[in-house]
């Protein structure tokens, strides 16, 4: 079988087992992204130390040395992820040139289990969008169909799994940028729980709702990922301290008697006819799995779209103050400091981002601070309260993670809000910091993903990835892929 | 809720987030800024309960502290490597004021 066609833990197998090398491995895929990536956009940049450092694993392991737990596996990171001394760009011309001088937390620990980063994905422009057509390098095309959006901003992370030219990525989700494009391209993707994962090193949107997690064909890759990955970080003062479980030993404890909540409002209104059944069905499969189906109620919810397009904005607009022309390599032309600052910032932003960050500035401005900051912080309250009731009745909350199959490029451009109810499903889990994740089911009668969405109570994304497993032990979704050469659909 | 902003409020929103918007973008960035601001006033129909707290963090977690130990950080080279414009040591920038004398 050629090894794009094999799940991330079985590449790992045959590497320690001397079945291939991590130097075959990588310039496997670093083939695959030679053929494709012009046709999806998938990678901003290809790492060039790549195949020299597989050629050291491979030394490495003729010596006899001991290796890490990844070692020799190529993994694609986002591009608002830094990796020390290779430009980071957040898909911004503002950091076109940027190349930050340390790696992100997560990625040091990938490199110390020896992974190998074969490549920065396209993203949404500070990740802010739902399409990654905000991205200043270009739209990403979703590879199951390539006239659509791969979903954002993870977009590039998410196309470049399924297509294999990667075969694990790592994503962030402020709103649903890990679970919405995995949803869209037909992959798993996990946004763990507020805190579970160090933040540092991850260019920041809105720093209360971030978080780093991993994009994977299947919830056992997820899960080997989120063991190297999670656990405090004293750089990250808002990473938790709570034990991190093993998430691969849980993985196949069966699911009897497990509590699965499901809100009938989310499975009515605005969703498409489609989706719907297809979750209906897999709410069967978790029926035979033995799990027990129970109706439950998220008032609140309705609001998350409004809290979050408050909330996240102010953030961003504080976050990004710091990109002024004075310290992250673009600077506009201007005669005075003041002008360098506008001109700058006119010039090195996208349009999505200078609107969020005028939404933000308006909100935050004198006046209005408590009608709109403030009211959006206690929704918000309301919704987590809405969070902690479920989760009294059940141990998971199941639903669709969008309320459509990926959208046509372009469809969502012109209107801000259409592209912002993309997220309607997956925003909550952000702003109450609990996990989530998104598997494929039934695909639509055209062949385009459906994802769906289970969210579990805060640090038990080992509940969710065990459920995601069990329901991939008895499904075959999850194993499909995009044909090539890739197609577009009407 | 406030009133929605017309147009000098746009340039005022864009004078404080220090963006140089020209006149066709401020028209576009105004009125889509409307339409957000429409469709977040929903949050006004939402009925708080009394007393409420607003939730800023996705974890209400302790401080974070540390011992207060020295530790080698980023040398300052790698740093002002990115820098559009240093002279090796600090950063260097336009004039802070303007010249009116000429």
């Amino acid at each position: 079988m050629t090894l794009s066609a094999l799940n991330a833990d079985v590449i790992v197998d045959q590497l320690n087992a001397g079945e291939v090398t991590a130097t075959d491995c990588v310039q496997h895929f670093l083939d695959r992204i030679q053929v494709h990536n012009a046709e999806l956009n998938a990678f901003i940049r290809v790492s060039e130390s790549a195949l020299e450092q597989a050629e050291a694993i491979d030394q490495r392991r003729k010596a006899g040395e001991s290796l890490g737990c990844l070692a020799g596996l190529p993994i694609a990171i986002k591009d608002g992820i830094c990796v020390s001394g290779q430009p980071t760009t957040a898909g911004s011309k503002m950091l076109e040139n940027f190349s930050p001088p340390y790696d992100a937390t997560i990625v040091e620990r990938l490199k110390s289990a020896d992974a190998i980063i074969i490549g920065k994905t396209n993203m949404d422009e500070f990740a802010m969008g739902s399409s990654t057509e905000n991205s200043f390098f270009g739209p990403t095309n979703n590879p199951w169909a390539t006239n659509r959006v791969p979903g954002g901003s993870s977009g590039g992370s998410a196309a470049c799994v399924a297509a294999r030219l990667a075969p694990v990525a790592i994503g962030s989700d402020t709103g649903g940028s890990i679970r919405q494009p995995a949803s869209f391209c037909g992959i798993t993707g996990l946004k763990p729980s507020y805190g579970r994962v160090s933040r540092y090193g991850l260019i920041a949107f809105a720093s209360s709702l971030d978080q780093i997690g991993p994009m994977t064909r299947t919830a056992k890759e997820s899960a080997l990922l989120m063991s190297v990955i999670a656990g405090f970080d004293p750089r990250d003062s808002t990473s938790s301290k709570e034990q991190v479980s093993d998430f691969l030993k849980s993985l196949e404890t069966p699911l009897a008697g497990v509590r699965i909540g499901v809100c009938r409002d989310h499975l009515n209104e605005g969703l498409d006819v489609e989706v719907k059944t297809k979750i209906n069905d897999a709410i069967s499969v978790f029926k035979q799995l033995g799990a027990n189906i129970e109706e439950i109620e998220l008032p609140q919810t309705k609001s998350a779209i409004a809290a979050y397009y408050i909330i996240a904005p102010c953030e961003a607009s504080s976050n990004l103050a710091r990109y002024d022309g004075v310290r992250y390599t673009f600077r506009a032309q201007a005669n005075d400091l003041e002008e360098m600052y506008r001109n700058t910032r006119g010039q090195g932003f996208g349009d999505e981002v200078k609107q969020r960050i005028m939404l933000g500035t308006y909100a935050l401005s004198s006046g209005y601070y408590e009608a709109y900051y403030l009211k959006a912080s206690k929704v918000r309250r309301m919704i987590k309260q809405d969070y902690d009731e479920a989760f009294k009745k059940v141990d998971l909350i199941l639903g669709p993670t969008t309320p459509t199959p990926a959208f046509k490029l372009g469809q969502h451009t012109e209107d801000p809000l259409a592209m912002y109810l993309a997220d309607i499903y997956t925003v909550s889990a952000n702003l109450a910091g609990i996990p989530a994740i998104s598997v494929p089911v039934e695909p639509s009668s055209t062949g385009l993903p459906i994802g769906l969405q289970l969210q579990g109570r805060a640090f038990e994304e080992n509940t969710l990835l065990r459920a995601a497993h069990q329901f991939q032990n008895e499904t075959l979704w999850h194993t499909a892929s995009p044909s090539e050469p890739w197609r577009t659909q009407s | 809720m406030p009133e929605t902003p017309e147009q000098p409020t746009v340039n005022q929103v864009a004078k404080l987030a220090r963006i140089h918007l020209d006149e066709q973008q401020l028209t576009s960035s105004g009125e889509k800024l409307k339409q957000i601001l429409e469709f977040v006033s929903q949050l006004e129909q939402v009925e708080l309960p009394k007393d409420i707290e607003p939730f800023f963090g996705a974890i209400e977690s302790v401080n974070a502290i540390r011992e207060d130990n020295l530790q080698t950080s980023v040398p300052r080279e790698k740093i002002l490597d990115n820098a559009p414009e240093s002279d090796g040591e600090f950063y260097l920038v336009p004039p802070v004021f303007r010249n009116t004398d000429s």
